[in-house]
C-alpha cells in the first residue's frame, strides 16, 4: 500500500522525490509569501509593478501601523471577536448537550435527531442565502451582532454536534452506568465526568469553530452592511479603494487577520492533536 | 429480614428473552455467586437490581421496599464493575467520595467515609493519586472503595476480578471474602470463574439461558446438582458424562450398559427411569481411579496424554467404544484426577474404576436421577 518508502539505494527517485517536493511546497506556499512580501512595499513600488520580486525597502512599521490608523481594521478586528467569541461559546455548549443526550440517552427518533443534525451540514451555504437574510430583517437583526452570532450557533453545531457525539459515545459505557449506580443525576454526569473526559475535544472543536466563524466571508457580506458591524473578512474587502487599491495595506491587512486563528491554533495545538486522535479514555 | 428479594422478574430485549421468569430471595449478610456460561443472563440479572437495566415484568425489593421503579441511586446498592469504572479525571479520595459528594452531603462525613474506606482495603497512601498511577489490584481496591463509602444495602459485583492476573485474583479473592466477613453485608457477586463461586459464596445461583438452574451452599451444589448442566457446569475439571441405556429396572434400582459392554448398577434412585430410557452417567474425575482391584465397576482403557500438576495428576484415557461427552478435552476420552504423581507411559493400558454409588444417574431430560449424596462424603 502507499505510500511506500523509497530505498536509500535509488538515488535518482529519491533526488526526484525530494525535488517534487520542494517544487510542491513552493508552489504551495507562494501566494502566502506574496502576501507577506507585499505587505511591506512601499505604495510606490506595488506600483510600479513589483509584485514578485525582492522589495526594494521594508516598511514593516510604516505599513502596519497605516493599517491601523488609516482604514477601520481595529473597529472590525473588535466587531470579529464580538461575534465570533459568543459564537465559539454557544457551539460548545450547546454541540456537549446534544452530543451527551444523542450518544447516552435512548429514545425514539434519536438517530433521525442525530441524522438532521448531521445532514444539515451538506446543506450549501448559498441556497440559505436569502431565506436566512429574510429572517433576519423579519426579526429586527439584520445588520446586528446577534445576526451573524445566531446563524453561526446554529450553523456550527450541526457539525459540532457529530463530533461531539461521536467523542462522547467512545467514553467508556460502564463510567456513565457507575454514575448512574452511585446517584449522580444526568446533568451531574455531564458536569462532572463528561465534560472533564472531554477537554481535548472541546479544544478541538474550539479551534475549528473560531476558525471556522472568523474566517467567514460569505455570511459577513450576507448580514452586515455598516462598518461599525462589518467582521473583519469583510471589512478587508473594504480597504480597496474604488479607483486605486493600497495593496501593500491591504496585505498587512491581511497578515493581520490571518494571524488570531494561527495563533489560537499554535496555544492549543497540544489539545487538538490529542483532541483529533483520542478515542476511549482508558483508565 | 430478606435484604433482597426477586419476584418473577422477566427481561426482554426486542425478540431476546434474556431472563426467564426469575425468583429468589437472598438474606441479609449472603454472599451471593452468580454463575453461569456467557450470555446466560447472570450480568442482565445484576444490572437488574442494580436498577441500570429495568425489568419488563416482576417485582424488586431491597430490604422490604419495593424498588422496582427506583433510579440505581435511590435502591441502596453500591456496584463495582469488571473495568473498575474509576473516573480517570479524578484522585483516588475523590473517585471514593464522588456518590457521597453527588448526595451533598457534608464534607466532614464525606472525608470520614473515604478514610474508613481506605484504612480498610490500605489504600491510605494512594488517596492523592490518579487511577492510572494505580496497579490493576489497587484501581480495583479503589472500585471497592467507591462502593464502601456510601454504606450501601447491597454491595454488587460485575465479575470484579477478571481484568486481574491469575495471582493477584487469588490474592483479592481472600480480601473480598475476609471484606464480607468484616462489614457482614449483603454482596451479590457475578462470575464466570467457579473457583470464585465455590471459595467465596454462602450459596451459588446457576443460571443457563436466562433461567435459574439451581440455587444452593457451593458443596451441596457440587454433591448433588439438580441437572446434568449443573453437574458439568460446577467442577474442574468436568465431569465425566457417558450416554448409557437403562437395560432392567428393579424398584429403586436400575442397570445401565454403556459402549464398550461396560454395566453400571445404580441403586437406592430417587426416581426410576422406563427400561429403555436413554440415559446419561456422571462421573467426576477425581473419583475415578486407575488399577484399583477393589473399584466395583471398571473398565479398560489407554492413556493418551498425562499432565502433572504437582499436587495431582490429571490423566486422560481412551476407552475405545465407550466414548465421554461434552468432556474439557473435546474428545471422547475420560479425564481422570489422581491426588498424587504418577507416571505413565504413553499409549498404556490400564484398568480404570470407580464405584457406582458415587455415579450420577441422569434421565433423558438432564434431571438428576441418582440418590442425593452425603455432602460430607466429598
Amino acid at each position: 500500500m502507499y505510500p511506500r518508502p523509497i530505498p536509500e539505494t535509488a538515488r535518482p527517485a529519491r533526488a526526484a522525490y525530494v525535488a517534487l517536493v520542494a517544487a510542491v511546497l513552493v508552489l504551495w506556499l507562494l501566494p502566502l509569501v506574496t502576501v507577506m512580501l507585499t505587505s511591506l512595499r512601499s505604495f510606490e513600488e506595488v506600483m510600479a509593478g513589483n509584485y514578485w520580486g525582492w522589495p526594494k525597502s521594508f516598511n514593516f512599521i510604516e505599513n502596519y501601523t497605516a493599517v491601523f490608523k488609516q482604514t477601520a481594521l481595529a473597529r472590525y478586528f473588535v466587531n470579529s471577536l464580538i461575534v465570533t467569541l459568543p459564537s465559539v461559546i454557544g457551539v460548545l455548549v450547546l454541540s456537549t448537550l446534544t452530543g451527551y443526550v444523542l450518544s447516552r440517552h435512548r429514545f425514539p427518533g434519536n438517530r433521525l435527531l442525530f441524522a438532521l443534525f448531521v445532514g444539515g451540514n451538506f446543506l450549501p451555504a448559498q441556497i440559505m442565502m436569502i431565506p436566512v437574510r429574510d429572517l433576519m430583517v423579519g426579526l429586527g437583526l439584520y445588520d446586528t451582532y446577534l445576526a451573524l452570532i445566531i446563524f453561526h450557533t446554529a450553523f456550527q453545531t450541526g457539525f459540532a454536534t457529530l463530533f461531539m457525539r461521536n467523542f462522547i459515545a467512545a467514553l467508556p459505557d460502564e463510567l456513565f452506568q457507575a454514575a448512574r449506580a452511585e446517584g449522580a443525576s444526568p446533568w451531574q454526569t455531564l458536569w462532572h465526568v463528561v465534560v472533564p473526559l472531554i477537554r481535548p475535544a472541546l479544544a478541538a472543536l474550539a479551534i475549528l469553530t473560531f476558525t471556522f466563524v472568523w474566517n467567514d466571508y460569505f455570511w459577513a457580506i450576507v448580514l452586515t452592511q455598516s462598518d461599525a458591524v462589518k467582521p473583519v473578512t469583510a471589512g478587508l474587502n473594504n480597504l480597496r479603494g474604488e479607483w486605486v487599491s493600497a495593496w501593500n495595506l491591504v496585505a498587512a491587512a491581511t497578515i493581520m487577520v490571518a494571524i488570531p486563528p494561527v495563533a489560537m491554533f499554535f496555544l492549543m495545538q497540544r489539545h487538538f492533536i490529542a483532541g483529533l486522535t483520542m478515542g476511549a479514555v482508558k483508565g | 429480614m430478606a435484604s433482597v428479594e426477586i419476584h418473577n422478574v422477566e427481561k426482554h430485549y426486542g425478540g431476546f428473552h434474556a431472563l426467564k421468569d426469575i425468583s429468589l430471595t437472598i438474606d441479609e449478610g449472603e454472599f451471593i455467586v452468580m454463575v453461569g456460561p456467557s450470555g446466560c443472563g447472570k450480568s442482565t440479572l445484576l444490572k437488574t437490581i442494580a436498577g441500570l437495566e429495568t425489568v419488563t415484568s416482576g417485582r424488586l425489593r431491597i430490604k422490604g421496599r419495593d424498588v422496582t421503579r427506583l433510579e440505581p441511586g435511590d435502591r441502596g446498592i453500591a456496584m463495582v464493575f469488571q473495568s473498575y469504572a474509576l473516573y480517570p479525571h479524578m484522585t483516588v479520595e475523590e473517585n471514593m467520595g464522588f456518590g457521597l459528594r453527588m448526595a451533598k452531603r457534608p464534607r466532614a462525613e464525606i472525608d470520614t467515609a473515604v478514610a474508613r474506606a481506605a484504612q480498610i482495603l490500605r489504600l491510605e497512601e494512594q488517596l492523592r493519586k490518579y487511577p492510572k498511577q494505580l496497579s490493576g489490584g489497587q484501581r480495583q481496591r479503589v472500585a471497592i472503595g467507591r462502593a464502601i463509602t456510601r454504606s450501601p444495602d447491597v454491595f454488587l459485583f460485575d465479575e470484579p476480578l477478571s481484568n486481574l492476573d491469575a495471582a493477584l485474583r487469588t490474592q483479592m479473592r481472600v480480601e473480598l471474602s475476609t471484606l464480607h466477613d468484616r462489614l457482614g453485608s449483603t454482596m451479590i457477586y457475578v462470575t464466570h470463574d467457579q473457583v470464585e463461586a465455590m471459595t467465596m459464596a454462602s450459596r451459588i445461583v446457576v443460571l443457563n439461558g436466562g433461567r435459574i438452574e439451581q440455587v444452593g451452599a457451593p458443596l451441596e451444589l457440587y454433591a448433588n446438582p439438580i441437572n446434568l448442566f449443573v453437574a458439568g457446569f460446577l467442577g474442574a475439571p468436568r465431569m465425566n458424562f457417558v450416554a448409557g441405556r437403562v437395560t432392567s429396572t428393579n424398584g429403586g434400582s436400575a442397570s445401565v450398559t454403556c459402549g464398550g459392554d461396560l454395566k453400571v448398577d445404580f441403586d437406592d434412585l430417587a426416581e426410576t427411569p422406563a427400561v429403555g430410557a436413554a440415559v446419561t452417567i456422571g462421573i467426576r474425575p477425581e473419583k475415578l481411579r486407575i488399577g484399583d482391584p477393589d473399584a466395583g465397576t471398571s473398565f479398560p482403557a489407554r492413556v493418551r496424554l498425562t499432565e502433572y500438576l504437582g499436587r495431582e495428576t490429571i490423566v486422560y484415557a481412551d476407552a475405545g467404544d465407550l466414548a465421554t461427552s461434552g468432556s474439557d478435552s473435546g474428545t471422547g476420552v475420560f479425564t481422570i484426577q489422581i491426588g498424587d504423581i504418577q507416571p505413565f507411559a504413553p499409549d498404556a493400558p490400564v484398568s480404570v474404576g470407580f464405584d457406582a454409588n458415587a455415579a450420577y444417574l441422569f434421565a433423558p431430560d438432564g434431571r438428576t436421577l441418582s440418590a442425593a449424596k452425603p455432602v460430607t462424603q466429598i
